[in-house]
């Protein structure tokens, strides 16, 4: 059999699995902090016999966008977004992990989660007391108005806040940032934070559709290639059938 | 089957509730004391189907990066957003706005406590202080008969003026009902939340002590929805389904161009 299909075969399937980081991008569009994948392929080379000139094409999907999402302003005390680069420490099921999103809820116990995870900050897990207002400082400071009749704002704790290069960072199952060595990263005083904002999902509507477009088109390229050594396969048949 | 079309699929479901949740903060954009619903996404679990760092197998080289593909989006669910509503002025004697922390608590028929910002008070016909259900207040308190003014201070306390005396008399205290939590409390309808496991347990106390805000008379606090904000979310919403569903077709189509390829 003419390898010609297996190398249409590797280019079909790199297209629709591209198509599903794709789709999973678009889903995530209104994801707060949501960091869009990046979808990339590379050639490998497969030396035949006699000639060298098949590539398969292999996909790679594990490397995440950077770019800045919007910042969406809410007005809610306890909604928290980095602006410029960083990231929120959480308490994620497998260990520290780190999160763009920052839609702070309080548990039962006054403990501040974001999306049932524990914030982290300087000294694990922040717990305030009742309080009749909560500010979050530009440096991550969380300081409240406490029961006392004394106009004061107390410090309760600092946000854990931490700086990579995007490259040398990745997703996990469950979808937290994570470092690709594993070693939970160093806190960096220069994160900045706003308070009462909500960073958006980074994703481009426009790079999304196009890439689904022309992933599409790709597919179909493919399958004309299907077709065409299917073809020749029939031709050389008839040759020997007579 | 093309994965990707059960992924486009949680975007749409997930912009469908959105949506639902918008129409209801419209609908309600004129409740008193109504806060507005705000649904919280996050991305559904990753499928790795290779770990990065492997070792390739021909040479000591390890793989830079891996392939990890998501399943979509997924709605973790929605917050009420307990910031304040913007306080109407009513000159209504028996409208009481919460200005900052607290909640006001009324008793259900079962017996159980239930909370409210709206402070549409009334009287039932033994002079007893209901809210605009008929459900009393906790504590109750009843206005004597012939009372010709009430006052209600910042600090909670009721106070009636009856007829042919000059010295206002004291009948009651409203008190205010906090949680460490509000965004924890299951919203009942008829402007009422109670309490749940996520909320915490209520402290009580009096207006303007402590954490509690203050009660406001003849005012009467809004509904917390902003209007145009809330336009805008729908149209975002509305686009982003759209998308959603031009990938779905996309991956019909190419499930399509292979059915055709293979006579």
């Amino acid at each position: 059999m003419d390898a010609l299909i297996y190398t249409a075969m590797s280019g079909a399937e790199r297209a629709l699995r591209g198509q599903q980081v794709h789709a999973n991008n678009l889903a995530n569009m209104d994801t707060t902090g949501f960091r869009a994948n990046l979808e990339l392929s590379t050639a490998v080379q497969l030396p035949g016999y006699g000639y060298d000139d098949r590539h398969m094409s292999n996909m790679q999907a594990n490397a995440i966008n950077g770019r800045q999402g919007t910042l969406k302003s809410t007005g809610r005390e306890l909604d928290i977004a980095i602006s410029g680069d960083g990231y929120f420490a959480v308490q994620g099921p497998t260990g520290e992990a780190y999160t763009r999103a920052g839609a702070v809820t309080l548990d039962a116990d006054g403990t501040m989660t974001v999306n049932g995870m524990q914030l982290l900050g300087e000294g694990g897990p922040i717990t305030l007391p009742p309080y009749r207002k909560i500010e979050i400082g530009q440096d991550g400071t969380v300081s409240i108005l406490g029961q006392g009749a004394t106009a004061e704002m107390q410090v309760i704790d600092k946000l854990k806040l931490v700086k990579a290069e995007t490259s040398e960072l990745t997703k996990n199952e469950a979808g937290l940032i994570v470092a690709r060595d594993g070693q939970p990263l160093n806190a960096d005083t220069t994160v900045q934070v706003r308070s009462g904002h909500l960073e958006g999902s980074n994703v481009s509507a426009i790079e999304e559709m196009v890439a689904t477009m022309s992933l599409n088109r790709t597919f179909e390229v493919q399958m004309k290639m299907f077709k065409a050594s299917d073809a020749m396969t029939e031709a050389g048949n008839r040759l020997i059938g007579g | 089957m093309n994965p990707a079309m059960w992924i486009s699929k949680t975007g749409v479901q997930a912009q469908d509730a959105k949506l639902q949740a918008i129409a209801n903060n419209l609908a309600n954009a004129n409740t008193v004391g109504y806060k507005k619903d705000r649904v919280v996404f996050e991305d559904l679990f990753y499928s790795v189907e290779q770990q990065p760092g492997t070792q390739r197998a021909d040479n000591n080289t390890l793989a830079p990066t891996g392939v990890q593909l998501g399943n979509g989006t997924h709605m973790v669910g929605t917050q009420k957003v307990f910031s304040d509503g913007s306080a109407q002025i009513t000159n209504r004697e028996l409208d009481v706005a919460v200005v900052g922390n607290g909640f006001l608590q009324v008793r259900r028929p079962n017996g159980e406590p239930a909370y409210t910002r709206a402070g549409q008070l009334n009287k039932d016909a033994n002079g007893v202080l209901i809210n605009a259900q008929g459900l009393p207040l906790v504590p109750q308190i009843t206005i004597p008969d012939g009372a010709t003014s009430i006052s209600i201070g910042d600090n909670g306390v009721v106070s009636v003026t009856l007829r042919g005396q000059n010295q206002p008399q004291q009948v009651g205290q409203l008190t205010l009902s906090s949680f460490i939590n509000p965004t924890g409390l299951l919203a009942l309808g008829e402007n009422l939340y109670q309490e749940t496991q996520a909320s915490g347990a209520p402290t009580e106390g009096n207006p303007g002590d402590a954490q509690f805000g203050t009660l406001k008379q003849k005012a009467l606090e809004g509904s917390n929805v902003q209007v145009v904000e809330e336009m805008v979310d729908m149209i975002a919403a509305q686009r982003t389904y759209e998308m959603n569903t031009k990938v779905l077709s996309a991956a019909d189509n190419m499930l399509q161009y292979l059915a055709q390829a293979a006579r």
